[in-house]
This record gives C-alpha cells, sequence and structure tokens, in this order.
C-alpha cells in the first residue's frame, strides 16, 4: 500500500499556505479551517491529500464503472459546499469518507445500476494463475499481470455479499484501517473485525469451490452493467 | 454470490483471530489465543485459510491516484458551479417578486370565492319571493273587473278571436 501522504510536506509550502502546525491531525486541522474561511488553495490540498482514496472508495462500491471520476468529484463538490457547517473536533477524513458512501449510494439509486457484476466462469488457465499467487510460486510482477489478477479477484470477491467483498477491498487493497471502516460503515470495531474474518473465510471458499467443481476452458471472464 | 458460508473458527475468537492475522494483537489476548489455537484445530485451519487472503488481495492493484491534475480539475468544477450559482442569483429577486404576486392573487381568489359561497350567501326566501314576484308579472289576473277602457277592448278582442 503506498503511503499517500508522501509529497504533501513538499506541496504544501508551494500553495505558500499560513500552515504552521507540525503534526499531520493539526496540519489538516488547519487547512480545514482555511478552506472554511474561503481558502481555495487549502481547499485543493485537501482534495490532493484524500482524492486516491476517495477514488478507492468509490471505485470499491461503483466497481469499475466509467462515472468513478464524475462521483468523486461530485463527491468533492459537495464537501466544499458543507464545508462550513463540518466541526472541528471530528476527523475530516471519516466526514469526507462517509459523505463518499452516501453520495455512492445516490448515484446507484438514481441510476438504477447494481455494481459490475460477472457473469461467466473462470478459465482454466485463470485458475491456474489464481493457484500461483495463493501458493506464492509465481507473484504477479509485471503491471499486465497485475492487472490480470485483479480481474481474477474482481471475479471472485463478485460472489461475495456486498459488505464482505467492500470491506476486504478497503482493508486488504485500499489499505483502509479497520477503525476507519468502523467510522465509515457506522459499525463497531468488534463487528468489522469479526466480519472481516469471516469474510476471508468465504473469499477462500468461493476459491476452493470453484477449483474443485470442475475446469471449463472456453469460459472467459465477462463483466458488465445490469439494470435492476 | 454465496451466503451460506459458516465460519469454523470460535465465535468468541474470530475478532483476536483478525487481530492476530493484522499483527495487532498484544498481551493477555496474545496469549489466551496461543493457548486456544494449541487445541482447536478448526481456529487453526481458519487462520492458515484466512492468511491466503492476504497474500491473494495483496496481489491486486490499489487504485492509482487520479493525478496532480485532478485537484485542479475539481477546482475548476467548484468555480463553475460557483458562477451557475451566481448567474442564478441575478434573477433571484424578480424570481421572488413573481411569487409572491403570484401567491397574493391566488389569495385573494379565494377570499372572494369564500365570501361569495359561505359568507355572503343568497337567502333562499328571497329567491322564492323573487321567484313569486317575477310569475305575478308575467300572469295577468283574468279574475278582476277591468280597470280602463282599453283593459275591456283588449277583452273584447280575444273574447271575438276565441270564437272563430
Amino acid at each position: 500500500m503506498p503511503d499517500v501522504t508522501k509529497g504533501v510536506a513538499a506541496s504544501a509550502p508551494a500553495l505558500a499556505l499560513p500552515i504552521t502546525r507540525s503534526s499531520k491531525g493539526e496540519e489538516e486541522r488547519e487547512l480545514v479551517r482555511l478552506a472554511q474561511n474561503g481558502t481555495e488553495a487549502a481547499y485543493e490540498e485537501l482534495v490532493r491529500r484524500h482524492q486516491r482514496r476517495v477514488s478507492a472508495l468509490v471505485g470499491s462500491i461503483l466497481r469499475r464503472h466509467e462515472d468513478v471520476e464524475d462521483v468523486v468529484q461530485q463527491v468533492f463538490l459537495k464537501v466544499f459546499i458543507s464545508i462550513g457547517r463540518f466541526d472541528l473536533r471530528a476527523a475530516f477524513s471519516t466526514w469526507l469518507y462517509k459523505i463518499t458512501v452516501n453520495e455512492c449510494w445516490d448515484y446507484l439509486r438514481k441510476k438504477k445500476v447494481r455494481p459490475l457484476v460477472y457473469e461467466s466462469d473462470l478459465s482454466e488457465e485463470q485458475i491456474s494463475r489464481l493457484d500461483g499467487v495463493v501458493s506464492a510460486d509465481h507473484p504477479p510482477e509485471s503491471p499486465s499481470e497485475r492487472a490480470e489478477v485483479k480481474e481474477l479477484l474482481d471475479w471472485m470477491l463478485e460472489r461475495l455479499p456486498e459488505q464482505d467483498r467492500q470491506l476486504l477491498v478497503l482493508k486488504e487493497m485500499e489499505g483502509f484501517s479497520v477503525h476507519e471502516l468502523a467510522e465509515i460503515l457506522n459499525l463497531n470495531v468488534n463487528t468489522v473485525k469479526v466480519r472481516l474474518f469471516r469474510a476471508r473465510g468465504r473469499l477462500m471458499d468461493v476459491y476452493r469451490r470453484r477449483k474443485s467443481s470442475g475446469l471449463n476452458p472456453d469460459h472467459q471472464t465477462t463483466a458488465r452493467q445490469r439494470k435492476v | 454470490m454465496m451466503k451460506n458460508f459458516q465460519s469454523t473458527a470460535c465465535r468468541e475468537f474470530e475478532a483476536s483471530l483478525e487481530d492476530y492475522l493484522e499483527g495487532e494483537l498484544r498481551g493477555p489476548e496474545a496469549a489466551k489465543l496461543s493457548e486456544h489455537l494449541k487445541t482447536c484445530a478448526r481456529c487453526r485451519a481458519a487462520l492458515d485459510l484466512a492468511s491466503l487472503t492476504t497474500r491473494l488481495l495483496s496481489a491486486g492493484e490499489p487504485t492509482a491516484d487520479p493525478g496532480p491534475g485532478f485537484s485542479r480539475l475539481v477546482m475548476a468544477r467548484i468555480r463553475l458551479e460557483q458562477q451557475r450559482a451566481g448567474e442564478k442569483g441575478i434573477w433571484l429577486p424578480f424570481v421572488s417578486v413573481a411569487w409572491r404576486f403570484a401567491a397574493a392573487a391566488s389569495l385573494t381568489v379565494i377570499a372572494l370565492i369564500t365570501y361569495t359561497t359561505t359568507l355572503h350567501p343568497v337567502p333562499q326566501q328571497n329567491i322564492a319571493q323573487v321567484r313569486g314576484a317575477q310569475s305575478r308579472d308575467l300572469v295577468t289576473d283574468a279574475g278582476g273587473p277591468p280597470e280602463s277602457r282599453d283593459e275591456i277592448l283588449m277583452m273584447m278582442a280575444e273574447t271575438n278571436h276565441g270564437k272563430h
């Protein structure tokens, strides 16, 4: 998981913002305070800091939908409009991620589409590819290999209940902490842990079932949006 | 979509097993789980299986950063929306006056209708009186004696006309 905060220290002085606080949390609160007072550069810095994680969150809910970027922009627009009402005692990121989740569900409701659905099966070659990853014999190295494995993982994750899939993606692939997930999804921390552990079991169950159910080389993974 | 999966791990240790996977289990909780794992094959199997998911999922690519131009794009959209909101704001006073005028007109019409129908009704008795008066005007009183020479002539003409 890349450290998204890298480079922030370099970018903040470039904007010539009057930030004097040292800790990351304090610095972010200062940026929020400046944005609340109408400093656009401060808000732009906040966007820069959170754009990757907001994109990940939107992507995990909408999947590889072509409107992900548009929804992310819409989130930042809404946050800009309502930042004056944000209570500085809470964490800005949690507030932002909650707005993001709500915006995603609004979007899905308006568009009347469900997230990406994989309807076909995995081929023999694809199963072997996953075997290599699980046994660590052949971890993906090139970007194209990683993209291929991501595609196969999406196929498996699609077979999990929506919340299991979302928890696993955000925790394992996007680097959200258990505490962040609990706050974003309005769940108890212990509940998140239990659900995560069970989701792991379900994911491996999908993998094992697919392996043992026989292989069909004609099947290919395809994905499409399905109207509700 | 699968929903009927049952975890093999003991319920009371699931949260601790997740913490253990994350390397966040310390102190007495860690000791308690260690003791439990020595005797519980089901929890050991569940832990082994779950640990594979970490490897599997870490093979996937995290979402890429939208790039340095994205924040500028967002700010441009914000400015555009603000501009649009400002343009709408020019017409806002006129729209407000128009709505007030429409509301006042509607209230006046409602008040007039209410007044004419409920507060100031035409009494039924008066209508009857008017109707009675109208009917008296229209029907000549044939039973009474003629009052003038003209009336006598008219009666004679009518009588003669009836004979023919």
